[in-house]
């Protein structure tokens, strides 16, 4: 028995600065979020209690309406097309000639790219007038295009973005098909399977945990978006890339209204946490775990 | 057989250097940017080798931005205080979750891979509100004692590596006598080269790029990081290119250096935290 709690108290003392911490800056804030989110409070004067009001003032907003749909946009659209091209881009990496080291590396050198950097680099290639893609599309016989003051194009533009910094993801990808075992391929072979058939009966399945993961960071990159919006179109044209957490900026930093923004944060962890135990509970539906009879595909 | 395979390998290489334009080729370009006078950038078509090639664009840079030695250097501060601090911090809670046999560990651990899933947005707010009151507000101390002592990925990171490390260790330890100090320091530790280096890396490029935190937290130009540096250059002189590349060259510079020096570590710190 004592020997027991001589365990519990060595385990406390070693992770004590993450109680400190979790006390300090999860649960504490995350308490008071939830208290002020029931509040007009600007953090000078003292807050008014204004019961739900900042949570039905939500629904008649218009700006935070749109800021939503972009950032579902983001989710819904982002995520499945980028984490396509990263499943695609494993794939060629993965292929064995000499040299693959070499693409390896500098494939995963933008995902390092200070955001900031990135938005910069992007202003100089998707410039109106001089941009590089305006002079390569006009060289194919194309039209000039004004990239950052089109409300239908703005929102594709900063997904590309998110595409460009693939490199991360990429490795996970390439530790999920490294660890398949080559045994899978020899029966897909023997059983006269092509290419594309051993693709969606062996790779596919074998790499569903890795696309678990991935998706549920990239998720979390869409929903957090803010630097790359706030700086390359500063949410516009006309709100279009107006994201949710821009917009809970503003509220707050800006129009220096904290309760309303408060309320708005804990809106976006509702809808974060619903979606993600929606994928959760998918996933024993579509990924494959060894040992699992049920899930993959066996056939 | 072999003219397939022959002709298989050249679409591998096509593929591959279609790639490589994708993603090495915006990066050529801010290069080539930054080595272009002004008017360089406005000549039709844009070429990719400035001809004559110019400094000129960084002598502007430190001109205008007389704070720029500045913001490098808090930036080089911050980033190592958290790389350093991330090591001693994380290393010891993980060793907790990793090593003890306390009853308490599993649903904790939960409760830490929980916050890995939380937006920092809900936390934020209060944050800057505690930061205010408590006099941490424009100082650096917002920037790193969060995430030394809060930050789940280090910890999960951390985590992860001890358990590969055998129990054995342990027992033998625990039978000449060693308690759970010597078998972190005289153990576990000096067995931890590659995520010790592998957490310093990922702590140090988190500091640096990271915008938002010190966007929020800190006021005083001189006290600024580089990656909000780099958006005043922004915000005062949009229209010359150059120079904007030139900015973000120096913020990408450090961390291109740290990655082809030690990229071996990267990918072991991404693939030990990706899977299982």
């Amino acid at each position: 028995m004592i020997r027991k709690w001589r365990e519990d108290g060595a385990f406390l003392l070693f992770i004590s600065p993450w109680i400190i911490g979790f006390l300090a800056f999860f649960v504490g804030p995350a308490i008071a979020s939830l208290v002020y989110s029931f509040a007009d409070y600007n953090a000078i004067t003292k807050p008014i209690w204004v019961g739900f009001d900042n949570y039905a003032k939500l629904w008649s907003d218009e700006v935070y309406l749109k800021s939503l749909r972009n950032t579902l946009y983001f989710v819904f659209i982002g995520v499945p097309v980028t984490v396509g091209f990263q499943i695609l881009l494993s794939l060629l990496l993965n292929i064995e000639v000499p040299g693959i080291r070499f693409f390896r590396t500098l494939y995963y050198l933008p995902y390092l790219v200070p955001p900031v950097a990135t938005v910069i680099i992007w202003l100089i290639l998707f410039g109106s007038g001089d941009g590089v893609v305006n002079t390569i599309l006009l060289w194919f016989g194309g039209a000039q295009i004004d990239w950052m003051g089109s409300e239908g194009l703005i929102k594709p533009v900063i997904i590309t973005i998110g595409m460009w910094m693939s490199g991360g993801s990429v490795l996970v990808f390439l530790a999920g098909l490294k660890g398949i075992p080559s045994s899978l391929y020899e029966a897909s072979r023997i059983d006269g399977a092509g290419r594309v058939r051993t693709f969606f009966s062996v790779t596919l399945p074998m790499l569903t945990p890795s696309i678990l993961f991935t998706v549920v960071m990239q998720i979390i990159y869409y929903f957090q978006m803010f630097t790359e919006a706030m700086l390359l179109s500063k949410g516009g044209p006309d709100y279009a890339s107006q994201t949710y957490m821009m917009n809970t900026y503003q509220v707050a930093f800006r129009d220096l209204n904290f309760g309303y923004a408060m309320a708005q944060s804990w809106v976006l962890f509702v809808i974060i946490l619903l979606i993600t135990v929606a994928l959760m509970q998918s996933s024993r539906r579509w990924v494959y775990y060894e040992g699992d009879e049920k899930g993959g595909s066996n056939g | 057989m072999y003219r397939a395979k022959l002709l298989n390998r050249t679409y591998s290489y096509l593929f591959l250097l279609i790639g490589l334009l994708i993603f090495i080729g915006p990066l050529l370009w801010l290069i080539s940017t930054m080595l272009k006078t002004q008017d360089q950038t406005y000549v039709f078509p844009p070429k990719l080798l400035p001809d004559p090639f110019t400094l000129s664009a960084f002598t502007r840079l430190f001109e205008t931005m007389s704070l720029m030695p500045r913001w490098i250097a808090n930036s080089f501060s911050v980033s190592i205080i958290n790389g350093l601090g991330t090591i001693l911090t994380s290393s010891l809670i993980a060793f907790g979750f990793a090593r003890t046999k306390s009853r308490l560990r599993s649903w904790l651990f939960v409760v830490v891979l929980a916050t890995l899933m939380i937006p920092s947005q809900v936390t934020l707010i209060p944050m800057y509100i505690l930061f205010s009151k408590i006099g941490w507000y424009d100082t650096w101390l917002p920037l790193t004692i969060p995430v030394l002592l809060a930050n789940p990925y280090f910890i999960f990171l951390f985590r992860q590596y001890f358990l590969t490390l055998p129990r054995e260790l342990d027992e033998a330890t625990y039978v000449d006598g060693g308690g759970y100090w010597t078998i972190y320091s005289r153990v576990v530790l000096p067995l931890s080269g590659p995520i010790i280096i592998s957490g310093f890396i990922f702590s140090f490029v988190f500091t640096w790029t990271d915008y938002f935190t010190p966007l929020i937290f800190i006021q005083s130009e001189k006290l600024q990081m580089m990656s909000v540096g780099l958006q005043l250059i922004m915000g005062k002189n949009s229209q010359d290119l150059p120079m904007m590349a030139a900015g973000s060259f120096l913020a990408l510079l450090p961390i291109a250096v740290i990655y082809f020096s030690a990229q071996k570590y990267f990918v072991e710190g991404v693939v030990m935290s990706g899977i299982k």
